[in-house]
């Protein structure tokens, strides 16, 4: 009953929050915020909840955040329809990549994604005819209707429902029996496959859901933005998103956001005050984290808030694996 | 509990609903028209952190500096406005950051122009940002020739050199001086493709031929392929042009050097060379190669006399876009002088067609037809370490190749000033 | 022909450098079930010390080969020892996403120092010039790079197979709960075995110094392909990962003479093709987890 209380309290606060931002920041941060706030709760869904380290995330952020704006300038249609046609790019990407990638485990399928990525970096770089290339694909428009949307105050506020409801849909997710399942294979794939499920394809779906929310997040941002270009799909991004996710806190799904909304302020705060080294500095964060907060922020606080209450309910640490004999997983 | 969930969820979709109506107080939007009288702002956004870092990078936003400086004494009292202030950011070569900092500059900044934006990706994002806020763009420091042809636009203008102008220069000069056959590499982008275009049409126009252009992976440190490739084409070439850039360039002259091409009778000739270049491999790795520069230093007394101004200031000489820098802000603040406002519209009719020679543009003229600012420019050849007498005096000027014939001519440019 | 044989032996140089990095990776990896992100920051770092060897204190080529491997070897013992020892523990995972943020910093830190611009070096006047063989002439340096990394690849895996440590440590590594109940101290091994790792991708950037252009990114684009030829060749497998390291090195190459637009996908084309047909890698026996 109290957690349900307190579970509605954060929730107008988050959304208080969410539909002030353009208010206390920068519009076009505030957007960035949100966009990369979905892209990275998306990827917690895998994460934090499949247990499947994802290292090319930006794969599908990216070829999105290309095909919306392919859409949005050759057809003129309402951006959240552009938006909408990205994301389903993204989800039939990311069919082939998630088949042949979860045929790997654990590290294994994170270096996987990560080369992957790269095929789709190349790939959009060599393609330059319709991506632009180096150049990148420029003049996006934001189109609904005839609604002026060129101010980015206000353009946030129309792309605002598609991130809530991409919020809302990996709660949903989440909380579903598949969602159930999917953390039954975090915790242990031999007892799920066990139980006869078949779990490459609980997982290829996972990672196909995952990626079309990632891609809902790329085609706002390009949208946004006006552009998409090669930084979309390169393998910082992957990185960047991933640190997003750890700092939040691995498999609480909010927590991503949270990490997510901090990093980018902090990056625009360093970038303000023009100090040269915010890669020394993310660096550094996410050591710091690795070493000694690997519940991330809102895993610290719930477990913080649980021993304080005293429940006694085992609260291991996200993806620890027991330290007994050494596995060998058989190759599927 | 129902009913508690539904009354939070209305209190906040009420809030939402009378937030977003509340008007746009926040930053971002409402007046960007500078008053004039009141503030000008200059905006230099480039390189700081990365590979054009010394090209450019903090100094330019120094020689821009220089320039206000130098055309508030020049005006005191007379000057159209009394405060102007030089911000800066860093795009760090990268066209998404190129074009949300172009945004800032405008939105949050308040900047009236910006200048520089080295990186062509980078130089064509901000180009469509300037027409978007109808805000002035002057290009000092990026090759594409995008920026006076199927990009132009009404608020842009592009300075000191493209790549027509390199490929006319070093591609024509070459190969009127004996180098008949050529084998091009060039990086596989946008930039280097145009290079290739451009120097393929340059040196048929001199009556060379190229006996074979390779596109190379970008970025790349390993030329081998290529370099191993060149000595067995038949005809063998007598110059190898490369159009690479930076830290490409830096690699394939090492290895260049590395596999002997200069004995085994393959010249070289580099599309695109800075001074920073050369400074940072040292003369001799370049040492004899033919190249195109906008401007160099130590050309003459004028030159010499900036360039001690400017090493007072930073500690070093200048590269051509520091003084492009500096020429291109100074213009600006002349047009807005002579216009009476900073008006973009009324600027922009105060540089067009404009003729002038300063120390950095010598007979130049800012062209009404593509806004491309045409000058001398000089083919230069690199000093072997022997002949440096000081630091920075790399460059030997071969000859000066005139306004009227170094920039491609208007007719060709492919531009229609829509707006 | 002759251009073919050319880049075949191009592609081989090539793949030196892969091979190395392949190696140093799969011994740690092997050794700890830690995949190291910061490899190619390491190997930037043995680059970046031999520039500073003659830069600062005038020290040559021959200098830099003796001295900067081991002094990599020392930089790999104090990071295993006070950051990645603490995650031994732990999922994997978190050793990847740590020497993640560790790549970050190294690379931002010799970035804020040096500059992003290339620093230059030249090949050791020993080894300019060029090698004729017979059809073709080579550098002569390049040569060097050739014959010393696969004397270095023979010597560690004679090292892994001939010595008494070697064994001990190639057990530990395949069998560690069998090792010790032999009684042999398994985790003694531990952060020699990651010195000796960091010390391979340095001694690739000493190598790279004459070659490549030195600058704080050197590394980074490098390890991601580093990342796919473990994978063809198995990352659990030591003698894999050094040909397969080879054999993509010289089908870059002859891929950049005839379909150069293809020659940077083509190792994660051929990690597909390995990964449907046989997803352990070309050597690989089966996938381990720590």
């Amino acid at each position: 009953m109290i957690a349900r209380r307190l579970g509605l309290g954060w929730l107008a606060v988050g959304l208080a929050a969410a539909v002030a931002l353009p208010w206390l920041v920068y519009p076009p941060v505030a957007l960035d915020i949100a966009c990369w706030a979905l892209f990275a709760v998306a990827l917690d869904l895998l994460l934090g909840f499949t247990g499947l380290l994802s290292f090319g995330h930006a794969a599908f952020w990216g070829s999105s955040a290309y095909a919306t704006g392919l859409v949005a300038i050759h057809t003129g249609l309402p951006f959240p329809v552009a938006v909408l046609a990205g994301a389903v790019v993204a989800m039939v990407l990311a069919v082939p990549i998630g088949v042949l990638s979860v045929r790997r485990t654990g590290i294994y399928f994170a270096m996987v994604t990560l080369a992957f990525a790269q095929t789709v970096y190349f790939g959009a770089n060599q393609w330059r005819s319709v991506t632009g290339g180096e150049n990148g694909l420029q003049g996006v428009p934001r189109e609904l209707g005839g609604v002026d949307l060129s101010d980015p105050f206000v353009f946030y506020y129309f792309a605002l429902p598609l991130v809530l409801a991409g919020l809302f849909a990996a709660w949903r997710v989440v909380r579903s029996p598949f969602g159930r399942v999917l953390v039954a294979i975090r915790d242990n794939p031999a007892r799920v496959r066990a139980l006869g499920y078949p779990v490459e394809r609980y997982e290829v779906l996972a990672i196909v859901l995952s990626a079309g929310l990632a891609g809902v997040a790329g085609g706002l941002f390009a949208v946004g933005h006006g552009f998409a270009s090669l930084q979309e799909v390169y393998w910082t991004t992957s990185g960047k998103v991933v640190i997003m996710t750890v700092l939040g806190g691995i498999g609480t799904l909010w927590g991503a956001a949270i990490g997510a909304a901090l990093l980018v302020l902090v990056e625009d705060q360093l970038a303000t005050a023009g100090f040269d080294g915010i890669n020394l500095v993310t660096g550094l964060v996410f050591v710091v984290v690795v070493l000694l907060f690997r519940r991330g922020i809102v895993g610290t606080v719930r477990h913080l808030l649980r021993s304080r209450r005293g429940r006694g309910l085992p609260d291991p640490e996200p993806g620890v694996e027991p330290a007994s004999a050494p596995e060998v997983e058989p190759v599927r | 509990m129902r009913k508690r969930t539904t009354r939070a969820l209305a209190v906040a979709a009420t809030g939402a609903v009378v937030l977003a109506g509340c008007g746009r107080g926040g930053p971002g939007g409402g007046d960007d028209e500078k008053v004039t009288g009141g503030k000008l702002v200059l905006a230099v956004l480039n390189d700081q952190s990365g590979i054009y870092a010394d090209l450019s990078g903090k100094n330019a936003v120094t020689a821009v500096q220089m320039a206000v400086d130098d055309f508030k004494a020049r005006h005191a009292d007379k000057a159209v406005a009394a405060e102007i202030e030089v911000v800066s950011a860093d795009h760090q070569n990268k066209p998404d950051i190129a074009n949300s900092k172009a945004q800032e500059l405008y939105d949050r900044q308040g900047a009236a122009v910006i200048l520089d934006v080295p990186t062509s990706s980078a130089a064509l994002a901000v180009a469509t940002q300037a027409k978007q806020k109808k805000k002035l763009y002057l290009n000092v420091t990026a090759a594409t020739t995008e920026l006076t042809g199927a990009q132009c636009n009404k608020y842009t203008f592009h300075y000191a050199y493209d790549t027509w102008m390199l490929a006319n220069g070093t591609g024509r000069t070459v190969t009127e001086q004996g180098g008949k056959t050529w084998y091009i590499v060039y990086p596989d982008y946008a930039f280097g493709q145009d290079m290739q275009k451009s120097f393929t049409a340059a040196i048929k126009a001199a009556g060379g031929s190229v006996v074979a252009a390779d596109p190379t992976p970008f970025p790349n440190d390993n030329f081998s392929t290529f370099l191993l490739k060149a000595p067995t084409l038949s005809p063998k070439p007598a110059v190898l042009g490369t159009m690479q850039a930076g830290g490409d360039l830096v690699n394939l002259v090492k290895q260049y050097n590395e596999f002997k091409l200069r004995e085994k009778g393959v010249d070289l000739a580099v599309g695109l060379m800075f001074i920073t270049d050369i400074h940072s491999l040292g003369p001799d790795a370049f040492a004899g190669t033919t190249f195109t520069d906008a401007w160099y230093w130590n050309f003459d007394k004028q030159n010499r006399e900036w360039a001690d101004k400017f090493q007072a200031k930073t500690g070093t000489r200048p590269s051509f876009a520091h003084a492009g820098d500096y020429s291109a802000a100074t213009q600006y603040l002349e047009a807005v002088q002579r216009a009476g406002t900073d008006n973009s519209d009324e600027v922009v009719k105060a540089l067009e067609g404009y003729k002038f020679s300063d120390f950095f543009a010598r007979n130049a003229e800012i062209r009404a037809a593509d806004h491309s600012v045409v000058h001398d420019v000089y083919l230069a050849k690199v000093k072997s370490k022997a002949q440096v007498t000081e630091d920075w005096d790399y460059e030997e000027i071969l000859k000066t190749i005139p306004a009227s014939e170094a920039f491609r001519p208007a007719a060709e440019s492919g531009c229609s000033m829509g707006g | 022909m002759v251009d073919l044989l050319q880049q075949v032996f191009n592609g081989l140089v090539s793949g030196s450098f892969y091979a190395l990095l392949a190696l140093g990776l799969a011994v740690i990896f092997g050794m700890l079930g830690v995949v190291n992100f910061a490899h190619g920051a390491f190997y930037m770092l043995g680059a970046f010390g031999t520039y500073i060897l003659l830069d600062s204190w005038g020290l040559g080529f021959w200098v830099a080969l003796l001295v900067v491997p081991p002094v990599l070897f020392v930089l790999g013992l104090v990071l295993e020892r006070t950051l990645v020892h603490r995650l031994r523990e732990l999922d994997p995972l978190y050793g990847f996403l740590l020497t993640f943020g560790v790549t970050l910093i190294l690379q931002d830190l010799v970035r804020r120092e040096y500059g992003v611009q290339s620093q230059p070096y030249q090949a050791p006047s020993a080894l300019s010039g060029s090698v004729d063989f017979g059809l073709f002439d080579y550098p002569t340096y390049q040569v060097f790079v050739l014959v010393f990394s696969v004397a270095t690849c023979v010597l560690v895996w004679l090292l892994f197979t001939r010595t008494r440590v070697g064994v001990v440590v190639r057990a530990a590594t395949e069998r560690a709960e069998l090792t010790r109940a032999l009684g042999i101290d398994v985790g003694r091994w531990v952060t020699p075995v990651f010195g000796f790792g960091i010390a391979l991708a340095g001694l690739a950037g000493v190598l790279a110094a004459p070659m490549r252009a030195i600058t704080p990114l050197m590394g980074a684009d490098l390890i991601i392909v580093v990342f796919a030829v473990v994978v063809i060749g198995g990352l659990g497998s030591i003698f894999g990962s050094v040909v397969a390291g080879f054999v993509v090195g010289m089908l870059q190459a002859v891929a950049n003479l005839y379909v150069p637009a293809l020659s940077q996908t083509l190792v994660f084309v051929l990690m597909a093709a390995v990964l449907l047909w046989r997803p352990a890698g070309l050597f690989g026996r089966e996938e381990r987890v720590a």
